[in-house]
Parts: C-alpha cells; sequence; structure tokens
C-alpha cells in the first residue's frame, strides 16, 4: 500500500514536470510572448510581482484585498444564511414567509447582480460585499435548512419525553446535529465566495486578483494574465483545503 | 371554510409575503416616490419593458429579448457540450485505468481550482472577442463538473459487482459497460446538472466582461446607459432560463437513469 503512494506522488511529480517541459518547448517553437510565454517566465515572474508592484501594489496586497473582500462577505453571509436556513428548517412560519422570496432569488447567478449592485452601492467595495455575499449565502442558507429538516424526529422526541424546554431542544439538538450539513455549505461557499471576488473584481475594481487579470487583458500582456490566474488557483487551492482542515478538526466526531 | 383555511395557512402566508414584498417596492417607487427610478424602478415599469423587449423591442440595447436569450443559449449549449463530451469520458477513464489516472489527474487537478471566470482574460487574448471564446470559457466551466462527478461515480462501484462478474469471466471492457458505468449514471447526471448550472454562470459573466449581445451584454448595457428596468428584467430572465434548464435535466434523469437519489450530488 505505502509503495502505491510512493508510486501516485512520482507519477504526479512527472506528469507535472513533463507538463512543464512540454510547455516550455512548445512556447519556444512558437516564440509569441504574447500568445503562449515561456513557463520558465511565467513562473519567475510570478514570483516578481511579490516583490515588484503591479498597478498599485504588490501581489501580496492584490491577494490581500482580494481576501479581504471575501472575507467580509464571507462572515456576513455565514451569519445571514446560518439564521435564515435554521429559521426555515425549525420554524414553519418562518420557512412560509422566507422560503418563496429565498427561490426566487436563488436561480439568478450572483454575478448578474454586478450592474444592479453597482447601481446601488457604487464602484467601492461595498457592491462587491454584496455581490460576494450573494454568491455564497445562499450555499449556506440551502445546507444549513436541509441540515435542520434532516434532523432525526426520534432524538427530538426523545428530548422532548425527558423533559427539555423548546429551548434545549433548540440548542442541544437541532442545531448540533446539522453542524455537518452547515460546514458543508460553508466549503461550498468559500469556493463560490473566491469565484465571486474574481467575477466582480474583473468587471469593476482598481486593484484585486480579478482586476490584475483584467488589466493583463487590455494590455494584452497575456504573462500578467497568466501569472494571475496562477494566483488565483492557488489561493482558491489553498481556501479549499483550509476548510477542510477546519472540518476535520472540528468536526472529528462525524465520520461522513 | 376554517378547515380550508387552516389547511393551506401557511400557502396563505407564502403568499401574503411576495404580495408584501411587492407592495413596498411600488410603494417606493410609484407611490412615494421615495426611490429614484435610476436606482430602483418600479414593477410596473418592468412589466412595460418586460412586454416591450419580448415582442421584439430593440432599443435601447440593439436586439430583442428573443435575440437576447437565443444568443446566450448557443454560447451556454455549445461550451456544455463540449465540457461534457470531454468531462465525461476523461472521469471515467481516470477513474477505471490507473495509468491513465497517474497521467491525467496531475493535470486535471491543477486547473480544477482555478475558477472558469479567471480563463476570460487568456480566452480572449487566444480567440478574440468572439462565439469560440466564450464557448471556452463555458468550456471551463462545465467539465470540471463533468468530469469530479463521473470519476467520483465510478469510484462507488461495489467491489462485489465486480468480482461477481470476474467470477463468470467478463472481459475488463464488460465489467465497465455493464457494471461501473451504470453504477455511475445517477452521479453523471447529477454532474451534468451542476456543469449546466455553472456553465449558465460562467456564460453570465463572460458576457458581462465582453461581448455584444446576449443576456450578461444586455444588463451590462442596462446599467451603462441608465435604465435598470433592463438590467431586472434581464436578471429575471437569466434565472427563470437557468431555473427551467436545471428542471429539464432533472426530469431526463428521472426518466432514463434508474436508481440513485437526487440528493446524492456534491
Amino acid at each position: 500500500m505505502k509503495s502505491e503512494k510512493k508510486k501516485n506522488i512520482i507519477a504526479t511529480l512527472l506528469t507535472i514536470a513533463g507538463f512543464l517541459l512540454v510547455w516550455q518547448l512548445v512556447s519556444m517553437a512558437v516564440d509569441n510572448a504574447a500568445f503562449l510565454p515561456k513557463a520558465s517566465v511565467i513562473v519567475l515572474e510570478f514570483f516578481k510581482t511579490f516583490v515588484n508592484p503591479v498597478g498599485k501594489y504588490t501581489m501580496t496586497m492584490h491577494i490581500l484585498i482580494s481576501l479581504y473582500r471575501v472575507g467580509v462577505a464571507f462572515i456576513l453571509a455565514t451569519l445571514v444564511g446560518i439564521m435564515m436556513g435554521v429559521g426555515m428548517g425549525y420554524s414553519k412560519l418562518v420557512e412560509a414567509i422566507l422560503y418563496p422570496l429565498f427561490e426566487i432569488i436563488r436561480p439568478i447567478p450572483p454575478l448578474a447582480w454586478i450592474p444592479m449592485s453597482i447601481l446601488w452601492f457604487g464602484l467601492g467595495d461595498a457592491s462587491k460585499f454584496f455581490i460576494i455575499f450573494l454568491g455564497s449565502f445562499s450555499f449556506i442558507t440551502l445546507n444549513t435548512y436541509d441540515g435542520t429538516k434532516n434532523v432525526d424526529r426520534e432524538l427530538i422526541g426523545a428530548a422532548r419525553m425527558l423533559g427539555a424546554s423548546e429551548r434545549q431542544v433548540f440548542f442541544k439538538v437541532v442545531l448540533p446535529s446539522s453542524v455537518p450539513y452547515i460546514f458543508a455549505g460553508l466549503q461550498i461557499a468559500v469556493t463560490a465566495g473566491w469565484s465571486s471576488v474574481v467575477g466582480a473584481e474583473m468587471v469593476r475594481s482598481d486593484e484585486g486578483v480579478g482586476w490584475l487579470i483584467v488589466m493583463g487583458m487590455n494590455k494584452g500582456n497575456t504573462i500578467q494574465i497568466m501569472v494571475g490566474m496562477l494566483a488565483i488557483g492557488i489561493i482558491g487551492f489553498l481556501l479549499a483545503q483550509l476548510t477542510t482542515l477546519v472540518e476535520r478538526r472540528l468536526l472529528a466526531w462525524n465520520d461522513q | 371554510m376554517k378547515i380550508l383555511f387552516k389547511k393551506n395557512k401557511y400557502r396563505l402566508i407564502s403568499l401574503l409575503s411576495l404580495l408584501v414584498v411587492i407592495f413596498i417596492w411600488i410603494f417606493v417607487t410609484d407611490i412615494s416616490h421615495a426611490v429614484s427610478p435610476l436606482i430602483l424602478p418600479s414593477p410596473i415599469k418592468v412589466i412595460q419593458t418586460f412586454v416591450y423587449k419580448l415582442q421584439g423591442g430593440t432599443i435601447p440595447d440593439g436586439a430583442s429579448l428573443l435575440n437576447h436569450i437565443a444568443s446566450s443559449l448557443k454560447v451556454a449549449l455549445g461550451g456544455f457540450l463540449a465540457g461534457v463530451i470531454i468531462g465525461v469520458p476523461l472521469g471515467i477513464g481516470m477513474a477505471w485505468n490507473q495509468k491513465f489516472e497517474r497521467i491525467a489527474k496531475p493535470l486535471f487537478d491543477l486547473i480544477r481550482p482555478i475558477p472558469a471566470l479567471a480563463w476570460i482574460p487568456l480566452m480572449i487574448l487566444w480567440l478574440g472577442i468572439g462565439y469560440a471564446s466564450k464557448v471556452g470559457i463555458v468550456f471551463f466551466a462545465s467539465v470540471i463538473s463533468a468530469t469530479v462527478n463521473s470519476y467520483t461515480g465510478i469510484r462507488r462501484t461495489s467491489e462485489v459487482h465486480l468480482w461477481v462478474a470476474q467470477t463468470f469471466g467478463a472481459t475488463r471492457n464488460q465489467m465497465l459497460f455493464k457494471i461501473a458505468i451504470p453504477t455511475a449514471m445517477p452521479l453523471i447526471f447529477t454532474g451534468l446538472r451542476l456543469a449546466l448550472g455553472s456553465s449558465w454562470v460562467a456564460l453570465v459573466a463572460a458576457e458581462l466582461v465582453a461581448a455584444t449581445s446576449g443576456l450578461g451584454y444586455m444588463i451590462q448595457m442596462g446599467r451603462m446607459l441608465g435604465r435598470p428596468d433592463i438590467i431586472i428584467v434581464g436578471m429575471l430572465t437569466i434565472g427563470v432560463i437557468g431555473l427551467l434548464m436545471s428542471k429539464v435535466l432533472e426530469f431526463l434523469q428521472k426518466k432514463f437513469v434508474k436508481g440513485g437519489r437526487l440528493e446524492d450530488e456534491k
């Protein structure tokens, strides 16, 4: 089993090395940096952007600005999403009031809100928060709602029979058993939020990773686009890994 | 009467909730004029614009609603199909053949974390702002869900079933087509639904950034021309079409795919 794992790692490294080599050779053959820059140039430029600013900031700042936008919107989305999801899952009245409205909003892609949010909130960060919020909030709401609805009825019955108050039932049974669902929602929401910030920054922004690649496009600078994509991919990957890690730590009891 | 009311109590509340929202909307726009029509148009204006655009009105964004829809659908379905045609075999191949997996999976994992939207600049630079580049962007959105779900679906094949087939002398190909793929069908279909959903989202984004027609272009024009009624008509159309497409696939799945629950997604 162990040698199998080793083999896989070696194969992975070999394939990626092979891929980079093919890229390098093809780009040298094509010899057109505007169409396909060399792989080595991309990697080199990627590290350079951490020192030399692109536009107003260095890469570190662009990434931090984008992460800040996602962070603020994600926290808001988590708060609102969990409250709405739990409310709709637990109370039929809340469900009747909010669910139809939620169902009307949900099919509209968050990026389709960009023009409207610019009219409403202007060109600054507020309109980006709004879009990222919409991008992640529906996943959190929906998963929380599912989780609260799927609580084992027997558990609730048992708690009631043993004399638990409504409050206790809610905080000791309903909420804990929907936590795995909530986490699944948060995980999708982080990825969706990251993709939304890229989109929002591409449509209208003066900094951030989305701005980086759109600026590259406007200037016809393929190197900048690819460097930006590399950064977006790496951060997206790290964010997904981070949520998985947090989930494993906090929800070790959940075997799913 | 009372029983009827009690039975439908929550439905009535839902209806009431919608009516209240619409009333508030009318109140702040048409009745009290608290909100400028440049920020939020009245629902009546939105309906008028919708009817006008539906009947073929081309002012102010240059095409009728149906033309925009057709142009968007053409791109979305083209990219979606390209993603499915490549993604499903790719996922099945990676899950079924270890050698292929060793080569393809690392490359796939390299591309996977890049959101489809981030491909927009590169695609435009490579393929121009026409049909091809938008199909390319949508392709990246759809290929990922299609591949991931096909891969997981094949991986879920029960070992016992494969052993039984082996005992009866089935070839590797027979095992793939008679056991693994049918087992994976529900998940593959879920993958198709997710792929269609993300295709639609990516399309709107692509049209927002660079296009000369389509629903995304229409709402972007609405903003530039200060016509929020156009934006809202466009947004609602985008939402309704997205919903319809997902319902169609859901229907096809129920009709043609045996077993598996819709909840099986991820």
